[in-house]
């Protein structure tokens, strides 16, 4: 009897060891499951399961290649100011969480199992949708796999009870799916008015501010007044490339810290090594663009694994729900731009000014921890409020806005890299909804624990009976369409 | 085998969706076809590679057409029959 029993735990340990502790295999598995689940040819089965896999470990290379590059910020800045310095940026987010929990013993394969969960959550909540008046369906992958990430941390270092469970895993999954659907479905209105109804919602990171655009928009400006007309420098266009655009800020960010920190205090501890020859300014030319070579392997890890994930994702909801409008990257609105791409250009540009503003704001407060602004909440929350801003009040509308957004980004940013522990690694998720939204959820689960997660999804769950409240005759035309023409 | 991308911004979400529909366009009209799908910046170098181009009508100046590269430039990006209607338009399909 015991034998036995030993036996089975003995095969249990080897698959937690082999499969479920060890992320890439376990997403491969996942996307093999559901490729199964479509009746997809075996080869085709076989290759999702690698590409997923392989492009999961690809991912990990870059992301421990970035950790080393960020030692000497880290260190130095500790060291000599005692500052912790955190980049807003999803990625960097990401990967400062999975560096926490490499720290703490937690395994990662539990994020994915948590994306899993909030995936089929959202399913369920649309299934039901004439109870739950959700309309949409969040199936943008790598945003899925980094608000997973984020919101496990927050619940894990927020409730010691639910810490590397797999109630915590649900808890995670139920609050982070709850979100994408509120949220995303939040966006129906202001999207579907911008596009003409195309037939999509926005499913990203600045939900929140998409709404709160749509709805003071016009308020704030005059829409006659659109930037469609105002000449921008030809150069900005080389931001559309985000290899260039990442270099050029972490080039400008941390090209500055270096030079604070100054050549003789990172000779001293061995860093750079003038004996050998080697300028300063090569170095630091060299060091701030390796930044952009890791994130570079790291976003083509994961654009190949979630490349697979999405499709397998996409072919069982496809199956399941008929009518629901799909949440989709926001950069999907972009070509709706009513003033031919310079909404988007103007966007960032204020959005930038403002999150540096704020970054000088937070050098000249003091403040404990320093935000460096990256490329993707800079760009592409500002350029998607900015299109949004521009369709409902022109140029005015944009400049306030994005401006605004920039500043609470950074702001935001910083409370939260501090308040969860993640400043210390280097990262904080950084968009829009994640440095208001998510902070005060995080703050509330710190305070009042898992009763906090139960009112925070109680009350999201809230939204769209509110919506629907207010729109009964026009509320379900959106999908009523997108469903006939299925 | 008709080869093709699909450009976004950063490669990620939005590519991957225009992808998804092309592929969808190219099995309905029977037309064999390999789609991949990537960031504006990759596109630029390799499109020489590639029969189509397709990304969102605010990133088509990034590309320039040539005898052998079309570059289309899609307003809906979930609109198959867009796709369709603009792939006949250039005389591809």
């Amino acid at each position: 009897m015991n034998a036995s029993l030993d036996v089975v735990i003995g095969i249990w340990k080897g698959l937690f060891a082999n499969i479920l502790a060890e992320p890439a295999i376990f997403i491969g598995l996942i996307v093999l499951v559901g490729y199964i689940l479509m009746h997809k040819p075996l080869h085709e089965c076989f290759s999702g399961f690698i590409k997923a896999t392989v492009g999961f470990f690809i991912m990990q290379v870059g992301s421990s290649g970035l950790v080393s590059n960020f030692r000497p910020f880290l260190v130095g800045l500790k060291d000599r100011f005692d500052l912790q310095a955190a980049v807003l940026d999803p990625y960097f987010g990401f990967n400062a969480v999975n560096a926490g929990f490499a720290k703490m013993g937690w395994t990662t394969s539990l994020i994915m199992l948590a994306l899993l969960v909030a995936f089929l959550w959202n399913i369920l909540l649309v299934a039901f949708h004439r109870i739950t008046k959700v309309r949409t369906l969040f199936i943008t992958g790598h945003v899925m796999l980094q608000q997973a990430t984020t919101g496990l941390w927050l619940i894990f270092i927020g409730v010691p009870l639910m810490q590397n469970s797999i109630w915590g895993v649900i808890t995670c999954g139920i609050l982070v799916g709850t979100y994408w659907a509120v949220f995303s479905n939040l966006t129906v209105e202001a999207t579907q008015d911008l596009t003409e109804n195309a037939g999509f919602a926005v499913g990203h990171q600045q939900m929140l501010s998409v709404w709160i655009t749509h709805k003071i928009g016009a308020r704030i400006g005059n829409k006659k007044r659109s930037v469609e007309h105002l000449e921008l420098p030809g150069f900005l266009q080389i931001f559309n490339d985000n290899v260039v655009a990442t270099s050029t800020l972490m080039l400008i960010f941390f090209g500055a810290i270096l030079v604070v920190l100054g050549p003789d205090y990172l000779a001293s501890h061995k860093f750079y090594n003038p004996q050998g020859g080697e300028w300063f300014i090569k170095y630091m030319f060299k060091t701030t663009i390796q930044f952009a070579v890791y994130l570079y392997v790291l976003s083509a890890g994961v654009r190949m694994f979630v490349a697979e994930m999405t499709e397998s994702f996409k072919g069982i909801s496809d199956k399941i729900l008929k009518g629901s409008l799909p949440a989709i990257d926001c950069a999907a609105i972009y070509g709706f731009d009513a003033a031919n791409g310079n909404s988007i250009l103007f966007g960032f540009l204020f959005g930038a000014f403002g999150q540096f503003a704020a970054v000088m704001g937070l050098i000249i407060f003091h403040s404990p921890v320093l935000i460096i602004p990256g490329f993707v909440p800079m760009f592409f929350d500002n350029a998607t409020v900015g299109v949004f801003a521009n369709h409902k009040g022109g140029f005015r509308a944009v400049v306030i806005v994005c401006f605004l957004s920039g500043v609470i980004q950074v702001l935001g940013g910083a409370l939260a890299a501090g308040a969860f522990g993640l400043a210390q690694y280097g990262g904080w998720h950084g968009n829009f909804d994640w440095d208001t939204l998510w902070p005060c959820i995080g703050w509330m689960i710190q305070n009042f624990g898992s009763l906090a997660i139960g009112a925070v999804i109680l009350l999201m769950l809230l939204i769209p009976q509110l919506q629907y409240l207010f729109n009964k005759p026009k509320y379900f035309a959106s999908t009523d369409t997108a469903e006939a023409s299925n | 085998m008709l080869k093709v991308i699909a450009a976004c911004g950063n490669g990620m979400g939005t590519s991957q969706i225009i992808k998804m529909k092309i592929s969808n366009v190219f099995k309905r009209l029977g037309v064999p076809a390999d789609v991949a799908h990537m960031s504006v910046g990759e596109a630029k170098s390799q499109a020489g590679n590639y029969d189509v181009v397709f990304c969102s009508e605010s990133l088509m100046n990034n590309f320039r057409a040539t005898a052998k590269t079309r570059v289309v430039g899609l307003k809906n990006l979930l609109s198959e029959q867009e796709i369709e209607d603009k792939l006949k338009a250039a005389g591809i399909v």
